[in-house]
């Protein structure tokens, strides 16, 4: 029942990011921004949750937290760790909710389906110490958090172009 | 049974006896393989060992003769007896090392089965199947064509029971021809096979005979194989040898072994957890590979046939790209622990670890040497992923690509002459080869997600993965690209993360 809730909420968000696809600052990035809008305007945003859920449904999966009004994922360019302006806007909102509890956090690095492994598993590690990096100078204490790189293994979006890979390339972070 | 002294004599006239004895007319081989079997505790332990038996034929042969089993093969295997004192290694032979080279016409005829008394049977019920095994192998590499059995004129029979015919075999072009027998005793196969020089009229080395638990044919027609291989290119075969790699079925991934061809198929992991870049030991019998049972990535040691596993170190964060040094005593490994991902050395009776690289650039996928003393990795320090090598110990780290804006998972060859790795640009990602010296690179495929380069035992031929849409089969190259060839998997599941086994034995 938790993951169904989990799933709902999900939902709901990626809804609220692909309605909000005119307001510059949802998107991870300028592209992707206004690929949401689209995928808003004709549907098919759901589909792409589904895609979501289906991937909260991994039992391998920690579990996940529905923050409302903005969201636990951040998105980075190709090869890249480095963090956006609009991420460090998601992870401060993050850091100021987190600071309010006190159980353990753990980040997850992802990368697109582009390249090889051993390299995403690499690259996804330092998106996911990234953004660690950045809620610890928030305050978060290091040692509630945790870093896990699933590398290019887990894409929220199946497809093979731009608009998929801008969505695979992420941090999630998820407290308990 | 009719004993046939005509082939006696014909044997005489084609295989003039040297004056000096030989011991021995074929070389014994036990061919038991050793195949790791799946239960839910783990991998057993097979029954028998394995091992390469060279025994005094002539003892072999003696009982068989007294034993007055009929003459026909056997007294033809007495005359080779002379033979032996002729390895006739020279003439007929496949320049390998030139790229798009002609394939040597081979005709390969059914091995004949024979009775127990060593009558010949009408149907070669195993020799055909054992035949079509050798004949896929040595299509598949290439370096051979195997001519059309229907253009035989000499019966596998009477190849068997009078020596080739040459004449009859120059005139449907072939340049060589292999001549067999096999049959079944105590529930076990012993195979023989004979290979001939067309022109030249005489035998390419031995005659060699497997034996083998009836289950593992394949694995008697693939010695067979790499003995045709070896003898006429020079270099050691690499057909009796086995893929590791990562099975995929919609959602479900497990990790797999099975033969190079993709037959004898066998599931390793039955939980579901995500597991990742198995890597076979210089020995063939254990693999390094990544699970996330524990929800982190962790490197685990798995012995083939004993089923024990056991994790390489807990370190927090990142631990990936699991290498084998050849002595198999230390692993080069990617750690996170110090903040960024960096390539360490452990080894692995103590467990020590000593860190090979420091800078704030991802440096992982390390492969050694074949002598051990170098690492080749990848590393982007300058900016973009590249290749590197750097001393076993972690000094002098020199760069080896400047073209292409992304190069990484290198893979050294077995010889040692050359190093595989993916090279990607515009949007693809290819498979290349380069010098240790960073000279004389080459791009060897052409598609859009091709990765995880892995050699064959000799160091010819290429596996890798080759991503298309959602599907990721396996495909070998040979080194001078060409003959790309798909690897076909049983129930036409995805496969990815190959790692090719040493040659068993």
């Amino acid at each position: 029942m938790k993951r169904l809730a989990t799933l709902v909420v999900s939902v709901l968000f990626l809804g609220v990011l692909a309605g909000c696809g005119a307001t510059p600052k949802e998107g991870p990035d300028g592209a992707a921004g206004a690929a949401s809008g689209a995928m808003g305007a004709d549907g098919t945003a759901l589909g792409r949750s589904g895609g979501y859920g289906s991937n909260l449904d991994d039992p391998n999966g920690p579990g996940r937290m529905g923050r409302g009004e903005m969201g636990r994922v951040i998105h980075f360019d190709f090869n890249s760790a480095m963090l956006t302006a609009e991420a460090e806007q998601i992870l401060a909102y993050n850091a100021r909710n987190l600071a309010k509890t006190s159980g353990r956090i753990q980040i997850e690095g992802h990368c697109d389906e582009r390249g090889t492994r051993e390299y995403n598993l690499a690259l996804g590690q330092q998106r996911a110490e990234a953004a660690a990096r950045f809620l610890v100078s928030q305050g978060i204490p290091a040692n509630r958090i945790k870093t896990v790189s699933y590398g290019k293994e887990r894409p929220v979006v199946k497809g093979h172009d731009e608009m998929s890979w801008s969505q695979n390339r992420r941090a999630e972070i998820n407290s308990q | 049974m009719t004993c046939n002294l005509k082939p006696t004599i014909l044997a005489l006239f084609l295989f003039p006896c040297d004056s000096t004895p030989q011991p021995g007319v074929v070389e014994i081989i036990d061919a038991v393989r050793k195949v790791p079997h799946w239960n839910n505790r783990g991998l057993s332990t097979p029954k028998g060992g394995v091992g390469i038996v060279m025994r005094c034929v002539g003892r072999w042969f003696v009982s068989r003769f007294f034993n007055k089993v009929t003459m026909t093969w056997v007294g033809l295997l007495s005359l080779w007896l002379c033979v032996i004192s002729h390895p006739a290694l020279g003439a007929l032979r496949i320049d390998i090392t030139k790229g798009g080279l002609q394939p040597m016409p081979i005709a390969l005829s059914d091995l004949v089965d024979l009775s127990p008394s060593g009558s010949v049977l009408g149907q070669n019920a195993w020799g055909h199947k054992l035949n079509e095994v050798i004949t896929a192998d040595l299509e598949r590499s290439g370096l051979f064509k195997p001519l059309d059995p229907k253009s035989f004129i000499q019966s596998p029979a009477e190849l068997w029971q009078q020596g080739p015919n040459f004449r009859d075999w120059r005139l449907i072009g072939a340049e060589a021809v292999v001549s067999g027998a096999v049959h079944e005793k105590d529930g076990k196969l012993i195979a023989d096979f004979f290979l001939h020089d067309v022109f030249q009229g005489s035998l390419v080395g031995k005659g060699k005979r497997f034996t083998a638990p009836l289950r593992d044919w394949r694995h008697v027609a693939h010695r067979i194989a790499d003995e045709i291989y070896t003898r006429l290119t020079g270099e050691s075969g690499y057909f009796t040898s086995r893929i590791a790699f990562v099975a995929s079925n919609g959602d479900m991934k497990w990790m797999a072994l099975m033969d190079q061809d993709g037959a004898n198929r066998v599931d390793l992991t039955h939980d579901r957890s995500l597991v990742l870049t198995p890597r076979f030991a210089p020995t063939g019998e254990q693999l390094f590979y990544l699970s996330y049972e524990t929800g982190q990535p962790r490197i685990y040691r798995w012995e083939l046939y004993t089923g024990k596993r056991t994790i390489q170190g807990d370190y927090p964060g990142l631990n990936s790209a699991p290498a084998w040094s050849p002595d198999g005593q230390r692993m080069a490994l990617t750690l996170s622990k110090d903040g960024n991902p960096e390539v360490y050395l452990r080894d692995l009776r103590s467990g020590d670890l000593r860190r090979l690289t420091e800078n704030n650039a991802i440096d992982t996928s390390p492969s050694f040497s074949p002598d051990g003393s170098q690492i080749v990795f990848n590393s982007d320090r300058a900016g973009s992923p590249q290749i590197y090598v750097m001393d076993a110990n972690g000094g002098n780290a020199r760069r080896l690509t400047f073209e292409g804006s992304y190069n990484a998972a290198p893979a050294w060859s077995p010889r040692g002459d050359l190093i595989a790795y993916v090279s990607g640009g515009g949007g693809h990602f290819r498979i290349a080869v380069i010098d240790p010296s960073g000279q004389n690179g080459r791009t060897l495929t052409d598609s859009w997600m091709d990765e995880s380069p892995t050699w064959s035992p000799n160091g010819r031929v290429i596996l890798f993965s080759r991503q298309t849409g959602s599907q990721t089969k396996l495909y070998t190259i040979d080194l001078t690209g060409h003959n790309e060839r798909l690897v076909k998997l049983e129930d036409n599941i995805n496969g990815s993360d190959p790692s090719w086994s040493p040659l068993i034995k």
